[in-house]
């Protein structure tokens, strides 16, 4: 079992759930070193932070697994999985916001824990500071960039995400693309 | 090259410039490219992006799973002090956005509900960079806006 568990992309997630639900703890530890990577990535955007992230994957694949039962296989875990994620930083962020109000009012909405973009921009890369300024973008372009670049998610998939429409994701993707070509000239 | 083709090139390039486009699709593309100086510069912004990920901590594998069997061999208490019927019943909605929710199968588990309607995005956007959310608009003004951010340069 174990074995099979492990035997890489031979195994779908839909197969992987399946053993999921019947128990088999190798299972769950696969659909974990498959997609942490992905969920890591939407809880660091909408965070902003590495710690916070990581809490918030932790509890996200705690709470996806939990809820196993109510996955339909037709549906792709990763991006199931990816919603969750971003529902549970929301929530950080929310909690954060209330045990730290007066920081929140002072910077905005949430304290970026890396050097400022300027301070990025001059040590380095181009890819850095790429990243940097696509950290300050509002939430939703942010998020629509990264899940469209680095995750290949349709803007179908995105706007579930975000909670909008299809048009304002490709909308916010869009946005966010135009807005980091102007900040990197 | 027309705008409409540019338009459609465009929302391809994170695909191509990742390698994730069919063969096809892919030459489609890369034909366009030489012709095309705007779609030129957005695939390179798109590769400077894609040439540095967020880093992932190496340790967060190990962090994961050790949590999850931990809670999962806990069955007894609950878990983030609700019960298995809460569960349920927030596994029923969700309310992330005020236009539309999320529907990917029906069934994510909102365990954000307890924020209330339309706040979970804080004020985020607004605040940041004085942003506007596209959420209200109609789709023809929708289909406006990309037309102008699709055909125009970013300069
Ligand atoms: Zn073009």
């Amino acid at each position: 079992m174990t074995d099979n568990a492990r035997g890489g992309d031979a195994v779908s997630d839909g197969e992987l759930v399946e053993r999921g639900r019947s128990g088999d703890d190798d299972a769950l530890d696969e659909l974990v070193r498959r997609h942490h990577a992905s969920a890591y990535r939407v809880a660091r955007s909408i965070t902003r932070l590495d710690d916070a992230a990581q809490d918030v994957v932790q509890d996200a694949f705690i709470k996806a697994f939990r809820a196993l039962s109510g996955f339909r296989g037709d549906a792709s875990f990763r991006t199931w999985l990816m919603t969750i994620t971003a529902n549970e930083a929301r929530l950080a962020l929310r909690k954060r916001s209330r045990w730290n109000e007066s920081a929140i009012d002072d910077v905005g909405p949430i304290a970026v824990d890396d050097p400022d973009p300027a301070e990025q921009a001059v040590n380095g890369q181009e890819s850095s500071r790429a990243r940097a300024l696509l950290e300050t973008l509002p939430e939703k372009q942010r998020l629509s960039v990264s899940l469209r670049v680095d995750e290949g998610l349709s803007f179908r998939e995105i706007a579930d995400m975000i909670g909008s429409t299809e048009g304002a994701a490709r909308v916010n993707y869009f946005h966010g693309i135009r807005r980091l070509r102007e900040l990197m000239v | 090259m027309s705008q409409t083709d540019c338009g459609t090139i465009r929302e391809y390039l994170p695909d191509f410039a990742a390698g994730r486009l069919d063969v096809g699709a892919g030459k489609v593309v890369a034909a366009h490219l030489p012709n095309c100086a705007e779609c030129r510069a957005e695939l390179d912004l798109i590769q400077i992006l894609l040439a540095a990920p967020p880093a992932v901590p190496a340790t967060l594998v190990h962090q994961v799973t050790t949590s999850v069997r931990t809670s999962r061999r806990s069955t007894r208490r609950p878990w983030w002090g609700i019960s298995a019927a809460a569960v349920a019943a927030l596994a029923l909605g969700i309310g992330v956005s005020t236009d539309r929710p999320v529907t990917i199968d029906g069934s994510v588990p909102d365990f954000a509900s307890e924020a209330e309607e339309g706040e979970l995005w804080l004020s985020d956007d607004g605040l940041l960079a004085g942003e506007p959310s596209f959420d209200g608009l109609s789709d023809e003004a929708l289909m406006e806006l990309l037309e102008e951010l699709t055909s125009e340069g970013a300069g």
